[in-house]
């Protein structure tokens, strides 16, 4: 893809300049940046820092794939504003965006009230978190276009819970699961998660190569991707007939079968304790405001590892440390993104169950 | 190091030294779950109210001591916390005694006295002083509402913390009365060469619960086998019965049963937070 001339070729010149800060111009819009030489991720071995220019420069290399993914989905941050090795916050609600964001006024049953949310729907809105230190992006599951396969739902999505259980953001487009290894490497300090290592990657992948397999009976195509840290993502793209709670129910079923199936591979333990040895099939996610790190999102690893989509016949020869900041814009610029056609491989999941029911 | 399930301090003349405790002992025993045996599924527990024909959530419970029958006298939290106990928060030293004065049937459950933050040296002394007299020492902690009479001993460097049940929660009443039984020189010797023969050191690592040993391996071999006849034709009804299993949950959704409880309360955010990050 040839970025000269275009928006994201004017802002690589732009950040390119040595200065410290600056004010971007994005798409007519003033972006003020600064602290651009700031360590976000501190590297390891051969691997060089990487700095919040690097971050700036990285999404936006990548916004072409990233912006689609986060169109029209509420969304929250993890801030990671002094580095991954720093403190970090979730941000669910922003009072003050810039002019150019997107928001979104929906009801909270946390705050019993309405709440403004953020969707990241152009290019300053991106690098706006990113200058903020905004590294995970969590879009929600459900998002606020009705077209083309919720027509008919509502975008009523304030007021009250009743009105925003009737309305499109209620429907997610995704059965999600999360493969999370509770394998330890016997490196990682008290207390701390299991750290990536290649045997508990390898049982992970071989886990997710049977999910597929057993969905792929049922006449089901879903899709995988890194975490960008020790697991895997999985996305099962579904027509919108289903609510959250069903969708919920879906999951958790396929989550027991998957622990019947593999009972010495799947945990679904919430004690971190008893999930030891095994992976955690994590299908809590499916609930509407829950979210899993975006695709081509960088997560807190010290090489800025990414969550990168993957080609199911690719998997056996990749490693999440093989997509970093630094190595996914060239990888998406020579192969294309293999998750571009999520929305339009949705699976009618109802018209499937009610078919089986007939023959 | 698990939690702490008790921080306070031992009072000790003018010294206060601020500690922690931590249990020093667990269960270890393969816990099972009630299952209905037709279908497989875990039988809850219900706080069923009769009167109200009702489940009762656990906001909506008070604890009753019966003081007849049927009728009860409500203790709230506010109750316990305005009983005068001052060893909630303190282990106040009374005595100090030698260990084999007190009977081990006294004994109830051990934990580690840890010390709190820049308390090394008053504990360390503390210690010290225990070990070279050779003394234990007697005081009251309260752990769980419970006002607990305890015995603070120096063993391999810690502290150790036993709670000792009170004189009136040990039963007197005993079946057997020795006095009246004969037993002659020479049977007492033949006991004493058995007993002679088994004689040796206190090793606890020589032994085992062979029971529980026994119920792994039972376990493990029953997941083994239900990967072994897991054939191809086989796999298929799975997947069948999966299908099934899917049509039942979007057909329970549609009529509006809601998602299980347990289900949902894992889905807490304050708690998925401090476990892990995506």
């Amino acid at each position: 893809m040839s970025q000269v001339g275009t928006e994201v070729g004017s802002v690589l010149d732009q950040i390119a300049a040595r200065q410290p800060r600056m004010v971007l111009t994005v798409e007519g819009h003033e972006l003020p940046v600064t602290n651009l030489e700031k360590i976000l991720w501190p590297g390891s071995g051969r691997s060089r820092p990487l700095t919040k220019r690097d971050l700036l420069r990285y999404l936006a290399r990548v916004s072409p794939w990233l912006l689609p993914h986060l169109a029209g989905r509420p969304m929250f941050a993890t801030r990671y504003p002094d580095g991954v090795t720093g403190k970090s916050f979730y941000q669910k609600h922003w009072d003050n965006p810039p002019e150019f964001a997107t928001t979104v006024t929906i009801y909270s049953s946390h705050t019993e009230g309405d709440s403004e949310y953020l969707i990241c729907d152009n290019l300053p809105t991106l690098l706006w978190l990113g200058q903020m230190g905004g590294l995970e992006l969590h879009p929600w599951f459900s998002r606020i276009d009705p077209t083309p396969d919720a027509s008919g739902r509502t975008r009523r999505f304030s007021g009250s819970e009743a009105a925003l259980k009737k309305s499109v953001l209620n429907y997610p487009d995704f059965v999600v699961f999360d493969l999370d290894p509770y394998q330890y490497s016997g490196r990682e300090g008290k207390g701390e998660e299991p750290e990536l290592h290649r045997k508990a990657f390898k049982r992970t992948r071989d886990l997710a190569l049977r999910i597929r397999e057993l969905l792929g009976r049922l006449g089901l195509e879903i899709f995988v991707k890194t975490s960008g840290r020790t697991g895997l993502h999985l996305y099962l793209p579904i027509l919108r007939k289903f609510d959250y709670d069903a969708v919920r129910g879906i999951a958790e079923t396929i989550g027991r079968h998957a622990l019947q199936e593999w009972p010495r591979e799947v945990t679904l333990e919430w004690s971190v304790k008893r999930r030891t040895g095994k992976i955690f099939f994590d299908y809590n996610q499916n609930a509407r405001g829950k979210s899993l790190a975006s695709i081509l999102c960088p997560r807190r690893h010290p090489l800025g590892t990414v969550s990168m989509p993957v080609e199911w016949e690719q998997l056996e020869r990749i490693y999440p440390t093989d997509f970093t900041i630094r190595t996914v814009p060239e990888i998406l610029e020579d192969r294309g993104d293999p998750w571009a056609g999520i929305l339009t491989a949705k699976q009618d999941l109802a018209e499937l169950l009610e078919q089986r029911t007939a023959g | 190091m698990p939690r702490a399930i008790w921080s306070g301090s031992i009072s000790f003349g003018m010294v206060s030294i601020p500690v922690k405790l931590f249990g020093a002992t667990e269960s270890r025993d393969i816990r099972f779950h009630l299952l209905h045996a037709t279908c497989g599924t875990k039988l809850q527990q219900r706080r069923w109210c009769p009167t109200d024909e009702t489940d009762v959530p656990w906001n909506e419970t008070a604890r009753g001591y019966e003081y007849s029958k049927g009728e009860y006298v409500i203790l709230t939290d506010e109750d316990f916390e305005r009983l005068p106990l001052p060893s909630k928060h303190t282990i106040e030293l009374s005595a100090f005694v030698e260990e084999r004065e007190i009977d081990p049937t006294f004994y109830e459950r051990s934990y580690y006295l840890e010390p709190g933050e820049r308390a090394e040296k008053p504990y360390a002394l503390l210690f010290r002083a225990l070990e070279k007299k050779g003394l234990s020492a007697i005081a009251s902690v309260t752990i769980r509402k419970k006002e607990q009479l305890c015995i603070l001993r120096p063993h391999e460097g810690t502290i150790i913390l036993e709670t000792l049940y009170y004189p009136d929660e040990i039963r007197l009443e005993r079946g057997v009365d020795l006095g009246s039984v004969k037993v002659s020189d020479r049977e007492l010797e033949m006991a004493f060469t058995l007993i002679d023969i088994l004689r040796k050191p206190f090793d606890p690592g020589e032994y085992r619960d062979h029971y529980r040993e026994a119920l792994a391996e039972l376990i493990e071999a029953k997941l083994e086998g239900k990967q072994v006849v897991k054939a191809p034709p086989a796999r298929e009804t799975k997947v069948l019965d999966l299908a099934d299993a899917l049509r039942r949950s979007v057909e329970a959704a549609k009529k509006g049963a809601k998602p299980k409880p347990a289900a949902r309360e894992r889905t807490r955010p304050a708690r998925r937070r401090t476990r892990k990050v995506g």
